[in-house]
């Protein structure tokens, strides 16, 4: 099997690229690396124009959008919504692990999605703002290589539909369709998936931090909530130290694990990253893959920071 | 139809009653010493006659006087009955000196396999001995080059069962036990292994280094295709890398890794006592190793199991003694739906 295609910008970043990418061979898993420093545009990865169903991370442009709608006042942050569990989505975190209805407002509904990566939170805002709604405004926003198409919830629904609950089942039915290239659960293929490329998600996020999209007020409310994101143990795992900040949305859904983030320090350096997983782990939990985007975020930060 | 041969006569017992009349000088005496009656004797020799296309005996005087083809016959008669006779011999001593092939698991203890081939004697079947890995011996069930064997089958349906452990590095002191402890306080708890405790420590402080989780080794008795995908499976789910199980390969070199701390083998209790490794079972039953004793079909259905030859096998393979616990894997607090979608 060739090797990843790597990109840098210089002899040091690319040995830093394919440093990376032997990393996670040597552990099975597959996929894209992309970082870049949001100033000087210097970047190293690998795969980075693959089209990879997102999962969670798609609660990050739609978060763009929700905010934008209410930077423009068209939505209302204080408007409440009502959530009901017997018809909200799927998740384990947040709205959609509450067992009786809850009013929340809007500008809540935020940053539950994306502190906690709650699912009924994000599908009441695809209710409010809805995916094609999203996605036309990406498309006029110039974001390339990011589709958005469906809720959260109908992950779940293809998964449990095509394996019936069965979770073991379901995630061998991925990593089998991951090989074969036809999917049995629809929200794997990247025809019909919430898709990204590290490069647009990398693009939006420099974007985002440079205040060279939507609201200015919209892209401020994103950089600070997902500041607040309570899950270190990927991208984050070995950046935490007080003179850092990691800003970042995990997706995790079957054989994928995915982090994109920017990791910022005191002294000025803004680094935006994207690390897209699959791998054929049969396992819910594999706190070595999770490492090592860790180790690769460390890397990667350190090679590019001046 | 060659003229010599009807398979509707049986050509040997027509000899024989041939011959006979010739040595007794007398169809009745000849008759008695076959165990037959007369008749039935005059009515073979006429047959023969038939088949000859000529007499064999002058019936025309009172005594029976054998003709010149008669004569002429005798020795070849002869002949054909030394050598089905022959046949016979060669047949039943082959019958009683060839051994009863046992396909066994290849980590037996010899000692073991001794009491099963005395056993075998003292019940009148000689045995041997074939280690071969699992496959081979279903193959030998099948081609009856084997006449049992014992076949894996997943623990929880199998009549034996045997705890599958990890062997390790024995401890430093020569004899093997841990060195007392400055209370005197006796170790009684029986260690069992589990998979996740495997998992590589994250180490804090000065000696911040992570290292690599101690890789497993498994043997040929253990690559049968239930067996290493549970073995995959409990890998995975114990949240180790995939890379840590590993086939052992040649067992010397395999055995020299475990005893050198550097690996740890998969293996059954008194293979690593044998060696003297540490030993720990495995907490996961479902991965402990399951046998049934079965026999080589012969005729219609498959031939019974001595209960001997049974009781015997399962003290060398280390099938433990006691009803095993049912291993029901439990999911440790899962929300089954949730796990299906999308989360952080």
């Amino acid at each position: 099997m060739p090797g990843p295609a790597c990109v840098a910008d210089d002899a040091d970043l690319f040995d830093v690229a394919e440093a990376i990418a032997a990393e996670w061979a040597a552990l099975g898993v597959r996929g894209s690396f992309l970082a870049r420093h949001i100033d000087t545009g210097e970047q190293l990865g690998f795969d980075v124009e693959e089209s990879v169903p997102l999962a969670s991370v798609a609660k990050v442009p739609l978060a763009l959008v929700a905010l934008d709608r209410i930077a423009t006042g068209e939505l209302d942050a204080a408007r409440p919504v009502l959530v009901d569990p017997a018809t909200s989505s799927v998740g384990p975190t947040g709205l959609a692990a509450f067992r009786h209805p809850a009013t929340v407002a809007v500008g809540d509904l935020l940053l539950l999605m994306l502190s906690v990566s709650d699912n009924a939170a994000a599908d009441t805002l695809f209710g409010l703002v809805p995916a094609e709604q999203v996605d036309t405004r990406l498309r006029a926003w110039g974001c390339t290589g990011i589709r958005l198409r469906h809720r959260l919830n109908r992950m779940y629904e293809c998964a449990a539909g095509a394996a019936g609950n069965d979770f073991s089942l379901a995630l061998e039915l991925a990593i089998r369709d991951d090989h074969s290239g036809r999917h049995t659960i629809e929200m794997l293929d990247p025809a019909h998936a919430n898709v990204g490329t590290a490069t647009g998600l990398v693009d939006l996020l420099q974007r985002v931090w440079r205040d060279d999209i939507a609201h200015p007020d919209a892209t401020a409310e994103l950089r600070r909530v997902m500041g607040h994101q309570v899950f270190t143990h990927r991208l984050a795992s070995e950046l935490r130290a007080d003179t850092l900040r990691v800003s970042g949305k995990t997706g995790t859904f079957l054989h994928l694990r995915h982090e994109i983030g920017v990791v910022e320090s005191e002294v000025g350096d803004r680094v935006a990253m994207a690390a897209l997983t699959r791998s054929d782990r049969r396992a819910n939990l594999a706190p070595d893959i999770d490492l090592v985007i860790g180790t690769s975020a460390r890397l990667a930060f350190e090679a590019l920071r001046r | 139809m060659p003229f010599w041969y009807d398979s509707r006569m049986d050509l040997l017992a027509h000899l024989e009653a041939y011959v006979a009349a010739v040595d007794e000088a007398s169809f009745s005496r000849a008759a008695e010493r076959l165990g037959i009656a007369q008749p039935l004797l005059s009515r073979r020799i006429k047959t023969l006659e038939t088949h000859f296309e000529g007499q064999l005996f002058d019936r025309s005087r009172r005594q029976v006087a054998t003709t010149e083809l008669g004569v002429l016959l005798l020795p070849y008669a002869r002949d054909v009955l030394d050598r089905a006779q022959r046949l016979r011999h060669v047949a039943r001593s082959a019958r009683r000196s060839a051994a009863c092939g046992v396909g066994v698991p290849a980590d037996c203890g010899p000692a073991a396999l001794a009491r099963v081939i005395r056993a075998g004697v003292e019940h009148g079947t000689a045995l041997g001995m074939r280690e071969l890995p699992p496959a081979e011996r279903e193959a030998g069930l099948a081609d009856s080059s084997l006449a049992y064997a014992l076949v894996r089958v997943p623990p929880e349906h199998a009549p034996l069962r045997v705890p599958l452990g990890l062997a390790s590095a024995p401890s430093e002191t020569p004899d093997g036990a841990r060195p007392a402890s400055p209370e005197d306080r006796p170790r009684t708890r029986r260690r069992t292994v589990h998979l996740e405790d495997l998992r590589p420590r994250r180490v804090g402080g000065a000696g911040h280094r992570r290292t690599a989780a101690v890789p497993i080794l498994t043997t040929v008795e253990d690559h049968v295709g239930y067996a290493q995908d549970r073995l995959r499976r409990a890998v995975a789910r114990a949240g180790l890398p995939e890379a840590t199980v590993r086939s052992a390969g040649p067992m010397a070199t395999a055995l020299a890794e475990t005893l050198a701390g550097q690996a740890t083998l998969l293996c059954a209790e008194p293979f690593a006592r044998q060696h003297g490794a540490r030993w720990a079972a495995l907490g996961d039953t479902s991965l402990h190793r399951g046998y049934d004793l079965r026999a080589a079909h012969r005729g219609r259905g498959p031939a019974k199991v001595p209960q001997w030859l049974c009781a015997l096998l399962a003290t060398a393979v280390g099938a433990a003694p006691d009803e095993p616990t049912a291993a029901v894997a439990r999911a440790v607090g899962e929300d089954g739906r949730s796990r299906l979608a999308a989360h952080g």
